[in-house]
């Protein structure tokens, strides 16, 4: 009876598994893309439904990819290497062009991507998107690293946003010591072992007057006095004073929860965190958030990782056409103010900074506009992985371990990087 | 005779072609890539011949010797402790009672959730804020929770606790199993002879049991040497590369840098190491059954 029963079910799965892709629209044109995982999944199924009814015939098929940087990019590379052409559009972080260009993943946009609609980007977004004279590469949103306060917590104490990074731990221990809450911390960052870390690390370095590598010279600098000294102050004073040691487990959602839930008062993030610390349903800090650019070490000058996502076409995609339009469509004017307006993330295309609706709604837009043309990105590199490997591994050691001796662990990270930069001296020689 | 041969040999065809497949040429295939430099990103270096370059620079990589001494204490913690625990199991799902087979079915599911899955809640129960291990512990005073997962030893404790967890129900089968090879006559021939609970677990149900304890020190073994998906979900590593296991360096040397050459160099090491330990209780095992057959 049930060997009868299962050899049924078997047949009709069987004549299921035949007929069921010409059933689902016979001849649709199937563009397959990987975009990133967001809290607002309404906004992308609403765009790709525009997109599909404005080309008809064409159906996307999307995946979703994880929230961390690291592990999208470990998904995407698995695909490109085995030259999947089930892939066609896909997001990528701002520090991948370089590298999937180089191994010659992506395809070259130039003959879709003019100049002159090139010009109406912001200029770092572009550059970044460029490798050896040929863009790879639409910028969808940039990123930079800000400071976000809790004004009235600063107000309360007539404190004013702090200059520096001294004055910033000052305030937080003059705060914490008298507001004895002990949910309440002074800082929280994305101090995690994985990208990151990397961006977060940068910031305090490079406001030190230090660098990650010597672009020119393809020589580490994180074994330098400057940069060294900067580690040396997050550990001890941002880790070991002002924060909590679950910061050095958190990446950018963990670390935006606690700011919005009143428990830290400095925090660190991209620019959408200001939408989450300003939604009534995800904050309890509604309205009493301030955001400024990155502070330096005095003497020093601020800086801010720039950050980002842009949308590239799989050079194994068999309709890059169909992908290309897709690509135009999710980075025309009109869809990046609709991703600002959901998203809070900020716009590449310059028309937008002065766009009266847009400021309206988002009046920090404006500001903000300044400290995204002098983001600082991370140096453009194929081997960049390999590099913020080393990096990460390093910083982690350098914070986690309270006896770190950092100076060893410079110099060990210097000597694993400068092998890895070898490698492009080989080519260059070559 | 000879046809009967010829049919035998048609019937292993499929599954040798199989084997051939999808285990030895991935095999041999890193080895060869192992001696090669090849590095994805950069492709016009091209496959470059470096002789045993690679090995030399794992044995003077202090990220791989952490990660060795890592994986070790990883497999020298949670192999004994699911034997153990296993074993428990195993004695009570044995036994006679009512609701023995909800039992049974109760106790396989952490082995039948897909690990991605049982790790992202053990990553939950470890949060600094909403986990149950901070409960547990702490009850409702908040202010005292800490993130077990940004400590290097809690993070290393708590990934060990999640393969525990997840693999004592498969020793417990396999131990199981081999309980259930021991005839009762062997028992109530102890009974009569009026040997203790203690005595007959010591003198009968031990060396009958060694084979299966022997077999699931194997399977556990090797597959705690591999260990990855619970890093990858759990920890990526980290902290301060404190899980940072053999196999998932190789697989951020292979997948994320592209250093295939590099990371087939990673998997081949761990692959010998295998090898040996497998060899090592295999021939524990064949002795073990010749022991065990003399003895008859």
């Amino acid at each position: 009876m049930s060997r009868i029963f299962m050899r049924d079910l078997f047949c009709i799965f069987a004549i299921l598994v035949c007929l069921l892709p010409r059933l689902a629209g016979a001849q649709a044109t199937l563009l397959r893309i990987v975009i990133s995982n967001t809290d607002t999944p309404q906004l992308w199924e609403g765009a790709i439904a525009d997109f599909e009814k404005q080309n008809l015939g064409v159906k996307v098929i999307k995946e979703i990819a994880p929230n961390s940087s690291t592990q999208f990019h470990d998904l995407l590379t698995q695909k490109l290497k085995n030259r999947d052409t089930r892939l066609d559009v896909f997001f990528m972080d701002v520090i991948w062009p370089s590298e999937f260009a180089s191994a010659g993943w992506t395809l070259p946009l130039d003959r879709f991507f003019s100049t002159t609609e090139q010009g109406k980007f912001l200029e770092a977004p572009i550059a970044a998107n460029r490798y050896r004279g040929e863009i790879f590469g639409v910028p969808l949103f940039i990123d930079a690293g800000l400071l976000y306060y809790r004004k009235d917590l600063l107000e309360k104490y007539r404190m004013a946003p702090p200059r520096h990074w001294p004055e910033l731990v000052e305030q937080a221990k003059a705060i914490l010591a008298t507001e004895r809450d002990p949910h309440l911390i002074g800082y929280s960052g994305q101090f995690k072992q994985y990208e990151g870390l990397v961006c977060n690390m940068m910031e305090f370095i490079l406001g030190n007057g230090g660098a990650l590598w010597d672009e020119q010279r393809l020589v580490s600098a994180v074994q330098q006095e400057r940069a060294k000294q900067a580690v040396r102050f997050v550990r001890d004073h941002i880790i070991g004073e002002i924060s909590s040691r679950g910061v050095l487990a958190y990446e950018e959602p963990e670390s935006v929860a606690l700011f919005a839930q009143g428990r830290a008062i400095f925090h660190r993030n991209w620019p959408y965190a200001w939408r989450v610390a300003n939604d009534p349903e995800q904050s309890r800090v509604v309205g009493k958030v301030g955001m400024m650019p990155l502070p330096a070490f005095p003497g020093g000058k601020g800086a801010s990782t720039l950050g980002g996502w842009q949308i590239g076409i799989s050079r194994f995609s068999k309709i890059p056409e169909v992908a290309w339009r897709f690509v135009a469509f999710m980075t025309s004017h009109q869809m990046q103010k609709r991703i600002a307006f959901a998203t809070g993330r900020a716009p590449t295309r310059k028309a937008l900074y002065d766009d009266p609706e847009l400021l309206a709604k988002i009046p920090w837009l404006e500001s903000l506009l300044d400290t995204f043309k002098q983001a600082v990105p991370r140096p453009t590199t194929p081997v960049y992985v390999p590099l913020s490997n080393i990096m990460q591994r390093y910083f982690s050691a350098a914070l986690v371990l309270p006896d770190s001796k950092i100076d060893q662990r410079a110099a060990l990270a210097a000597r694993d990087m400068d092998r890895v930069l070898d490698l492009l001296r080989e080519t260059a020689a070559r | 005779m000879k046809s009967s041969h010829r049919l035998a040999f048609l019937f292993i065809v499929p599954s040798l072609v199989f084997v051939c497949v999808f285990t030895l040429y991935p095999i041999v295939e890193s080895f060869r890539l192992s001696f090669y430099r090849m590095i994805l990103t950069l492709p016009w270096l091209g496959q470059k011949m470096v002789g045993g370059e690679n090995y030399v620079d794992l044995w003077t990589d202090p990220v791989a010797w952490q990660a060795l001494q890592t994986t070790i204490i990883f497999v020298a913690v949670t192999v004994p402790s699911e034997l153990l625990l296993g074993l428990g199991m195993a004695l009570v799902m044995n036994e006679a009672f009512r609701g023995r087979g909800v039992l049974r079915a109760v106790v396989l599911i952490p082995w039948a959730i897909p690990t991605v899955v049982s790790s992202q809640m053990w990553r939950f129960i470890f949060n600094d804020r909403y986990g149950l291990f901070n409960f547990v512990l702490f009850g409702g005073d908040t202010a005292r929770y800490f993130a077990p997962l940004a400590n290097p030893r809690w993070a290393m404790i708590a990934i060990m606790a999640a393969e525990i967890w997840k693999t004592a129900p498969f020793a417990a089968l396999i131990i199981l199993a081999g309980l259930q090879t021991i005839s009762d006559e062997v028992y109530e021939a102890a009974s009569i002879d009026g040997a203790s609970a203690w005595q007959k677990f010591r003198h009968i149900t031990l060396p009958l049991l060694w084979p299966a304890l022997l077999l699931a020190l194997l399977f556990r073994t090797i597959d705690a040497l591999r260990v990855f998906d619970l890093v990858f979900v759990m920890t990526q590593g980290g902290p301060a590369d404190a899980t940072n296991v053999l196999q998932f360096y190789g697989y951020k040397k292979t997948f994320a840098e592209g250093m295939i050459g590099y990371g087939s160099t990673i998997a081949v090491t761990v692959f010998m190491i295998s090898l040996v330990l497998a060899l090592a209780y295999l021939r524990a095992l064949k002795s073990e059954r010749l022991q065990g057959a003399a003895a008859r």
